[in-house]
Formats: structure tokens, C-alpha cells, sequence
């Protein structure tokens, strides 16, 4: 609990001494629960949603990471919101998290889950998936899933998916 | 044409959608038979099992970090369960994960289970088993009871349901199996193309 509210509270410091020392910024890393990523999911305004299911311990998903940047740097900016989710602990965001991200120069959100139970998730993105990962799952403006890719995939598949969306 | 070549385009995305979300056995369904060696050479066929209460497979890797945290935790369950009359099975479905390794995996971290190497991932496509650690529990008709997570966290100290232990308690039990059909995070089994 203490080391929770140290790390929440020590993550905003770092970002500003960072900021401060022209150093790059420290990515904000928030908890998600079930009725947020719900929440995610239905307010899309007017905006393609784009969710990747990752871990730092996930060897595929760190392989197919530098897909996720770049594909956040194409559509910075436009109708399409690229988030990803860590399936790690929120008590590894300062230890795991932000350092895997920094290394990826990660530029979209990420958040890390914090579900009662990890299943409900799992069942909510697709009642079929086991749970392995990487995963990524693309919402229509409606927040209708349109996409379930379980698996690593590549920039243009990435890219593909958005643009039938569009 | 333009449409025709938008529907296409969603039909497409409808194939993506359902053929990439590979579906395990689910509980009542019929396991095929099969044979496969273990690290040591040895064959083992599933129905040579037949005369045990049960079958509990266990997809597993050596480099996957959630399935090597459950090292102890399936290791335990098998000493246990295997004294009321049920066999833990063991199997390796990643391509990039030796029999060599697999040996030397389960000597280091003191798995006594059988495991089995399933070499061009044969068996893992039979069962739709895409994760490690991913369990299923055949009854003597080879028919799935139960399937998915051992229990919902990889960290021994925040377990709440140990879904695992408490199917083959019903099982053995003979009541019927509260949740049979689990899930849980963990690395993907990595197939040949």
C-alpha cells in the first residue's frame, strides 16, 4: 500500500524534474479497471478506438512494440485514439512499466490493468481469448469491436486494420 | 464497385476478427487420442491413462515467466492430486523450446510431472491451447471437465480462487464443476507458421 502511494505519488515529481532538466518526460502510467476500460470503450467522440493488450515480461509484445510507436506517430492527431494496457502489476509502473516505455519512447497512452479479476477483462475483449498475449482489439465510433488480432502483427497490418475502420 | 470492395474489406475484417481468436476444447468436448515422447524419449499415449480418475494437461513453457511462476504451484498440485488417483501431463508446444530444454527446465526447477514435447505444435492446435500455463481436465472418456487458469494471480500471496484445485476437488467429488471454462494472462505458445 505504502509503496502504491509512494510510487503515485513520486511519478508526477519525476515528470517535472524531468521536464525541468530538458530531460524527455516520464509517461504517465494510469490504473484501469473494468468499468474504465468500459467507460473507454463507450465514450469514443467520434474517435476510432485502438487497444494493445501488452506485458513487459511478454516477449512477442515487446517485439511488436516499435509497431505501436510508429503507428501512434501516423495517426497523431487524427480520429484514432491508440492506447495500450499492461498486463503487469500496478505496483511495477516505477520499476517495469515506465522504464520499458522510455526505452520504446513509448508516445501513446498506457495504462496498467487493475481488474478484480483479470477473466472479466479478458472476457469483455473476446469471450474466446485465453489470455495470451499480445492481443489488440479495434472500436469502431460506436465502440463496436470490430478487430480481435490475437498475436503479435506488423506496422502495415496494424495500419490496414485502422484504415478499414476510417 | 466501391462498395463491393468496402464489403469485402468487412468481410475480411469479420475473417480476422474470428480466425485469429483460436478456440480451446471446452468443457464436454471429446479429446482425440495421441501419442507423443516425453524429454527422455519415452512415448506416452493419452488413453494409456484411462484406468487413472483423471487427466490434468498442463500447457507449459520454460521461457515463459508466467508459466515458470507456477512451477512450484503445479508441481505441488501434482504430488498432491497424483496420491487421489489423478496423472499430471505436462506438455511443450513452443517451436523455439528444446527437448534439451525442456529436460533441463524440469531438472532445475524439480518437476517430477511427465512432460511431453509436442514437436510442429500438433497437439496445442488438437486442444486450441494458445497459453502457458493452460490447463485442462479430462475425465476417463478423454472428454474435457474443465479448462483455463491454475488460479487468477501469478503471485502466490494474492490468490483469491484456486480454480484449478477446486475442479479436481468437484471432480473427484463427482459434483459438477462450478466454473469450469477460466482465464488468465500468460505468454502465448509459439507455433511453427
Amino acid at each position: 500500500m505504502l509503496r502504491r502511494l509512494l510510487v503515485k505519488s513520486l511519478l508526477p515529481f519525476l515528470a517535472m524534474v524531468a521536464a525541468s532538466c530538458g530531460g524527455p518526460a516520464v509517461p504517465e502510467v494510469e490504473t484501469l479497471d473494468e468499468q474504465g476500460f468500459q467507460q473507454l470503450i463507450r465514450e469514443r467522440n467520434g474517435k476510432i478506438l485502438f487497444v494493445n493488450v501488452w506485458a513487459t515480461w511478454c516477449a512477442p509484445c515487446r517485439e511488436e512494440f516499435p509497431a505501436l510507436v510508429k503507428l501512434a506517430e501516423v495517426y497523431r492527431d487524427s480520429e484514432v485514439e491508440i492506447i495500450g494496457v499492461s498486463a503487469d502489476y500496478p505496483d511495477e509502473i516505477a520499476s517495469k512499466i515506465v522504464p520499458f516505455l522510455q526505452k520504446q519512447n513509448a508516445n501513446f497512452k498506457n495504462y496498467v490493468r487493475n481488474f478484480a479479476d483479470d477473466q472479466a477483462f479478458i472476457k469483455s475483449i473476446n469471450p474466446k481469448w485465453s489470455g495470451a498475449l499480445p492481443v489488440t482489439a479495434l472500436y469502431d465510433r460506436e465502440g463496436n469491436q470490430q478487430v480481435f488480432h490475437l498475436g503479435e502483427a506488423d506496422f502495415e497490418t496494424f495500419r490496414q486494420y485502422i484504415e478499414e475502420l476510417r | 464497385m466501391q462498395t463491393v470492395k468496402w464489403m469485402m474489406a468487412l468481410m475480411m475484417m469479420g475473417f480476422f476478427a474470428t480466425a485469429s481468436a483460436q478456440e480451446a476444447l471446452a468443457p464436454g468436448a471429446q479429446v482425440k487420442d495421441f501419442t507423443l515422447k516425453d524429454y527422455t524419449g519415452k512415448e506416452h499415449k493419452l488413453s494409456d491413462y484411462k484406468e487413472k480418475a483423471g487427466i490434468v494437461i498442463l500447457f507449459v513453457a520454460t521461457q515463459c515467466p508466467v508459466s515458470n511462476a507456477y512451477n512450484e504451484r503445479m508441481e505441488a498440485l501434482h504430488k498432491e492430486y497424483s496420491a487421489k488417483n489423478l496423472v499430471f501431463i505436462g506438455i511443450n508446444s513452443n517451436k523455439q523450446e528444446s527437448v534439451e530444454e525442456v529436460a533441463g527446465h524440469a531438472k532445475e526447477n524439480g518437476l517430477t510431472f511427465t512432460i511431453l514435447k509436442d514437436p510442429n505444435n500438433v497437439i496445442a492446435d488438437q486442444f486450441g491451447a494458445t497459453v502457458t500455463p493452460e490447463a485442462f481436465l479430462l475425465n476417463k472418456e478423454l472428454k474435457v471437465v474443465y479448462h483455463g487458469r491454475i488460479d487468477d494471480s501469478q503471485r502466490p500471496a494474492q490468490i483469491k480462487k484456486q480454480d484449478l484445485r477446486k475442479a479436481l476437488d468437484e471432480f473427484l467429488g463427482g459434483k459438477a464443476i462450478t466454473d469450469a471454462d477460466t482465464k488468465a494472462f500468460g505468454c502465448s505458445i509459439k507455433r511453427v507458421k
